[in-house]
């Protein structure tokens, strides 16, 4: 080999080398998480779920409200669709450059609660009560009996029941402490014409509610995923029956999250599951008159699920005290009561009901929601609850079609998703 | 003599082997300054992911937490998961549906649009336009005519008075309203590919093919398959290689579901990194994919020599 190829070579060596260290140091650095200050000066970064343009002006006033409390801190919103936000942010805890404050979502608070810092003691010195707040939410977002997040909204699943399609069938409308027997008989009234009375979703949200009311059984035990539970069978078949058995319900395409919403929305279900988070969109989607009611009643009760949303602070931010406070400002009265204003969530603290209720001005919501907050308990999720929620999807929709027994499903998630913890 | 002289003789245009030497040196360092940005780019997001992944693979590598070395565990597990063996079967079962399908569609369109019939360049451009929109938007479309209650369905009540199967929930009709929909959106580039190719083939030869008696169907077999095998060939190994990757599909019409009928490596491969943030597992699932892929093109390009002609 000649001098001139050596050089050629090494030359070539080292610039590939600069580059891939170049690129190497380029994967390590990132945005956020480098807020630096005081309690009382910081300028903080807040990743969170926005729907566009006009959802992150929304939200950016709630930061906003920080500010104004605080002139020493600023709040920046950096914005994420919700299909993106959860992996965004997975590998932004996971190198530590997350920004401080992260919104978190109830059902899957326990997949990163590790990475997010209990507030349990912020909330002893600057003197919040967890007694301000809807209690079942407050609990929700709790991970092994810590507080992990403050919740900005909540809400009890109840069923959403079209109230012009009750009139025409001659139907009674739905009051609290209805019973399974009288959803049914409605339902079955409801189913004509190519029309149902009902429509299912394997989604977790709206068939555990179901599995909970009909036998009490919950998903968890001691922690773990106890799918194969008799009572949790019992009860999830008999959502299952809804569809295969009582023929109330249509059957589900696969992988379709808004089939619920669309048919009911369209007119051809007469009711559905769902959070009093989308009452506001719903209402805006129908051309009928829309109630809600709380879960039909099974044999000790009607029982329901409260599920919701707050911020929580990474365990990398500089300045948990800033980020503290800055969250109590954003999930004080004044901007949860803007959002309910517009539509956006119903708030986590009852003060601010009220703003929600003029707003969305649905027949019977008040004593609805009140009754249902009050006959709800969170849902209480593992460690690997995306994974199982992910399956009940996928082999819910088996088992609403008849492809899968009921039964088999079950067993199908629970092996799949592991114990989990 | 001519002997002597033979050594100094230099013919004209030649250039002295010392300088041929120096000048293949100097061409050769260009070469290298020229190709120095794509191989750097290859290098930086081609060849190092590759190679980190297959480090990856070799962990328990949640994004949060520790770190474990599991050797070849993920592997085993892969072996052993019906999930994933499932997921195999269902690509396997989409490219053997969706490779064929779509080259006799758009080979079978291109050789009808072939003769210089009135509008041609209209139904080229017409049959392209699925490949230019959005497939998402695409996705949408077909959702609504495949879902109960939707165009399928309710057509099928109005005239005949039964419901259409349920498409996207039903097991054995998910992954046929995949490929059915695939084929519709995928076979615009394949028929360009096969339009420009027929056009090449010289007129002539099909005439005087035709003057020594040759039918329609032997002047296909004779005279255009041979031309137009290297465009076929083209063809198939792209589509076989966009196939065994195909996601966008299933992951909006079906998600994978109902259960995992149509769920596609590439979806594992997601699903397991993105959703449930376990990289080792998606890096070992991902590593199987590349190898699959590798080996199947190789074949092709092995076998090629039999059948495609580049001399003609």
């Amino acid at each position: 080999m000649n001098g001139t190829q050596v050089r050629s070579r090494r030359w070539l060596i080292v610039a590939v080398a600069a580059l891939m260290v170049g690129g190497l140091s380029a994967c390590g650095g990132g945005s956020g998480g480098d807020q630096s200050g005081s309690a009382d000066k910081a300028d903080l970064t807040w990743q969170f779920w926005v729907g566009g343009t006009e959802d992150q002006a929304a939200w950016q006033k709630v930061a906003d409200q920080a500010h104004t409390d605080h002139p020493g801190i600023t709040v920046k919103l950096q914005g994420a669709s919700w299909e993106n936000y959860w992996s965004k942010i997975g590998t932004l805890l996971a190198s530590g450059k997350a920004p401080c404050i992260i919104g978190m979502q109830s059902l899957r608070l326990a997949s990163y609660s590790n990475a997010l810092l209990p507030l349990d003691d912020l909330m002893a010195k600057y003197n919040i009560l967890a007694g301000e707040f809807d209690k079942p939410i407050m609990d929700g977002l709790k991970a092994d009996g810590k507080q992990i997040a403050i919740p900005y909204d909540s809400g009890p699943m109840v069923v959403f029941y079209n109230r012009d399609r009750f009139k025409q069938a001659g139907l009674a409308e739905p009051k609290p402490g209805w019973t399974v027997d009288e959803f049914k008989a409605a339902a079955k009234k409801l189913t004509t014409g190519g029309r149902f009375g009902f429509v299912t979703t394997p989604g977790d949200l709206s068939s555990l509610p179901w599995v909970l009311t009909l036998t009490g059984a919950q998903p968890l035990a001691d922690g773990k995923l106890a799918l194969t539970a008799p009572s949790f069978v019992q009860g999830y078949q008999g959502y299952v029956d809804l569809v295969r058995k009582d023929k109330i319900a249509p059957p589900v395409p696969a992988g379709s999250t808004d089939f619920q919403t669309t048919q009911f929305t369209a007119g051809k279900a007469a009711m559905m599951v769902d959070g009093p988070w989308s009452v506001i969109s719903v209402k805006g989607q129908t051309k009928f008159s829309l109630g809600i009611a709380p879960m039909p009643a099974g044999p000790d009760g009607s029982k329901s699920y409260t599920a919701g949303s707050g911020f929580g602070i990474s365990r990398s931010c500089k300045t948990p005290d800033a980020a503290f406070q800055a969250i109590v400002s954003m999930t004080n009265q004044k901007p949860l009561a803007a959002l309910a204003a517009a539509g956006r969530a119903y708030p986590s603290r009852p003060t601010a009901h009220e703003a929600w209720f003029t707003a969305a001005d649905i027949h019977g919501a008040r004593e609805t929601l009140d009754y249902a907050s009050a006959h709800s308990v969170p849902l209480v999720t593992s460690r690997n609850w995306v994974q199982a929620s992910d399956l009940f999807n996928r082999f819910g929709v088996q088992a609403l079609n008849g492809e899968l027994p009921a039964d088999q499903a079950l067993k199908t998630v629970q092996d799949q998703a592991g114990a989990g913890s | 003599m001519a002997t002597a002289n033979s050594t100094t003789v230099v013919p004209p245009g030649a250039v002295p082997a010392a300088r041929r030497r120096h000048g293949r040196r100097g061409d050769s360092r260009y070469a290298w300054i020229f190709l120095g940005p794509s191989l750097a780019g290859l290098a930086l997001f081609t060849l190092f992911p590759t190679a980190m992944a297959l480090g990856i693979s070799l962990f328990d590598w949640p994004v949060f937490g520790q770190r474990t070395f599991l050797g070849a565990d993920n592997y085993t597990h892969l072996l052993h998961d019906p999930i994933f063996r499932r997921v195999i079967l269902n690509t396997s079962l989409f490219v053997v549906l969706y490779v064929p399908l779509n080259v006799i569609v758009s080979l079978g369109l291109a050789v009808w649009l072939s003769p210089r019939i009135r509008g041609r360049q209209a139904f080229r451009v017409l049959f392209f336009i699925p490949v230019m929109t959005p497939m998402v938007a695409n996705v949408m479309v077909w959702r609504l005519l495949f879902q109960p209650g939707g165009l399928l369905d309710a057509g099928a009540e109005s005239l005949f008075g039964v419901h259409a199967p349920n498409f996207l929930g039903s097991s054995n009709w998910a992954m046929p309203a995949i490929v059915a929909m695939s084929v519709w959106q995928g076979f615009g580039y394949n028929f360009l590919v096969f339009s420009a190719a027929l056009d090449q083939v010289p007129q002539s030869q099909l005439d005087s093919a035709a003057i020594d008696g040759a039918g329609l169907l032997q002047r296909f077999r004779y005279v255009t398959w041979p031309m137009i095998t290297p465009s076929i060939f083209f063809a198939t190994t792209m589509t076989l290689i966009t196939s065994f990757q195909v996601f966008a599909q299933p992951f909006i019409l079906t998600q994978g579901g109902p259960g995992v009928t149509t769920q596609t490596l590439v979806m594992y491969v997601y699903n397991q990194g993105w959703q449930f943030l376990n990289m080792g597992l998606a890096s070992a699932a991902g590593w199987v994919l590349f190898v699959i892929i590798m080996g199947i093109t190789a074949v092709q390009f092995f076998g090629q020599k039999r059948w495609v002609h580049y001399d003609v």
